[in-house]
């Protein structure tokens, strides 16, 4: 079976926090993994003592274990892999093309 | 829930407050020979009460007896540079007991801002390293440092052009006895109190041989593996030395001047030491800036979570067990703001 690398969904409803879990392709999301990685907390935040500061999102990762998951062919789904990208394990995915602002649609 | 006040009750209040509406109102009342109950309109304006104010009780006439003619008339006017402590009784006051009845409740000083200028010009401007200010001042470190970011937070924001509480500072000042750090002034407090450990509490019979050189870094050891003698534990150690030159005959000079070189370089060594930690922490700790956020990255190991992936310390949620917030008898007010 096909061991991916992707998130799990903990938190309460409207507020998200995931797991970055490394785990067997059918499984069930809540389920049990071979491991946790690490964790991405999707709600931006401010510092408390710089207000100016841009909104920033916080990531735990192993680095090590990733690596070596990705070594052994674990596959990142893409949320997964744009982390990864992020904290230099993969390659970023570059897109085809150049990205299209929505249009606005008066009303 | 708290009763409402009703619209337009602040016309009724308007009227309650003059005082001879009110009196009509109440004639009117009377008058027309209505029950004594009064109408919810007039029992809102007889929230406030007519009544002469209470005589004063014997103790509060005693009071002001003492305030305008007895001892506490002195209190008035205060002397510049000293404290407005009461006098204790028949003798005259203390500059340190501000509680008349509890004479072992003594005041310390607080350090004056010229005190903490000098501190801040000490350490800022020329240099000197934070031990040596301490031990020179007789300031303990802690505090040494808390003056020092103080004082670097007041001139941010007197750059800012923040409006700043001068004269609160000043009346706090006058009223509570300061100490100004000169240079021939008495120390400001005791720099190299130790934390008494519990396990240094108790006794120990260890059998040695008695040729043995038993030191107090021995005596240290047979209480505890992790317990440090009193050299190696006090705030400024390098004093140790210091006084250890001065006995051995070396000149004060050369005793300050080795003394400062120390304090220097276990300064610089603790600086490079906080370097060279910030330097992993941010080799793991990668920041990526994208257009919207930052993404703050974390190292951490998976091994913390234990090997039956449940330990308390482990990254993530955790599965299999319940939540903090759902386990009855968990405190949820937080305990600190960060």
């Amino acid at each position: 079976m096909v061991v991916k690398i992707r998130l799990a969904r903990f938190g309460r409803s409207n507020s998200p926090f995931y797991n970055i879990v490394v785990t067997h392709a059918r499984t069930a999301r809540g389920s049990r993994p071979l491991e946790v990685l690490g964790t991405y907390d999707p709600v931006p935040k401010k510092d408390t003592y710089d207000p100016d500061s841009k909104p920033h999102k916080d990531i735990k990762l192993d680095v090590t274990r990733a690596k070596y998951w990705i070594g052994v062919g674990a596959q990142p789904t893409d949320t997964a892999h744009r982390i990864l990208a992020m904290a230099g394990i993969m390659k970023p995915k570059v897109r085809q093309g150049t990205p299209v602002t929505p249009i606005r649609m008066a009303h | 829930m708290p009763p409402r006040l009703p619209t337009g009750c602040s016309a009724q209040l308007v009227n309650c407050l003059d005082r001879s509406s009110l009196c009509t109102t109440q004639r009117a009342a009377t008058a027309a020979g209505r029950p004594s109950w009064p109408s919810p309109a007039t029992q809102q304006s007889s929230a406030f009460s007519t009544t002469a104010p209470r005589d004063l009780t014997i103790n509060q006439r005693r009071f002001w007896k003492w305030a305008r003619k007895g001892l506490g008339k002195t209190l008035r006017s205060p002397k510049p540079g000293q404290t407005n402590y009461m006098p204790s009784g028949s003798n005259s006051s203390r500059a340190d007991v501000p509680f008349p009845t509890n004479p072992a409740f003594r005041s310390s000083p607080v350090l004056s801002d010229e005190a903490r200028e000098r501190i801040w010009e000490n350490v800022m401007k020329k240099g000197l390293p934070l031990k040596a200010v301490s031990a020179r001042h007789g300031v303990d470190m802690r505090r040494v440092a808390a003056v020092i970011r103080l004082k670097e937070l007041e001139k941010a924001w007197e750059a800012q052009g923040k409006p700043m509480a001068i004269p609160y500072s000043k009346a706090v000042l006058s009223m509570v006895p300061t100490h100004d750090c000169a240079p021939d002034s008495p120390p400001f407090e005791a720099i190299n109190e130790m934390h008494v450990h519990s396990y240094t509490q108790q006794q120990i019979f260890l059998p040695t041989s008695e040729s043995r050189h038993f030191t107090r870094a021995d005596a240290a050891k047979a209480f505890g593996e992790k317990i440090l003698p009193p050299e190696k534990k006090m705030w400024v150690p390098e004093l140790l030395q210091l006084e250890k030159d001065i006995a051995s005959g070396v000149g004060i000079q050369e005793a300050r001047s080795r003394f400062l070189q120390a304090t220097a370089k276990s300064e610089l060594e603790m600086a490079e030491k906080h370097a060279k930690k910030d330097a992993i922490a941010n080799e793991e700790n990668v920041r990526v800036n994208t257009d919207r956020f930052q993404f703050r990255f974390e190292g951490i190991s998976v091994d913390s979570s234990g090997k039956t992936g449940r330990h308390i310390r482990g990254v993530g949620w955790r599965y299999g067990v319940p939540h903090n917030d759902r386990k009855p008898g968990a405190v949820k007010i937080p305990t600190k703001v960060e």
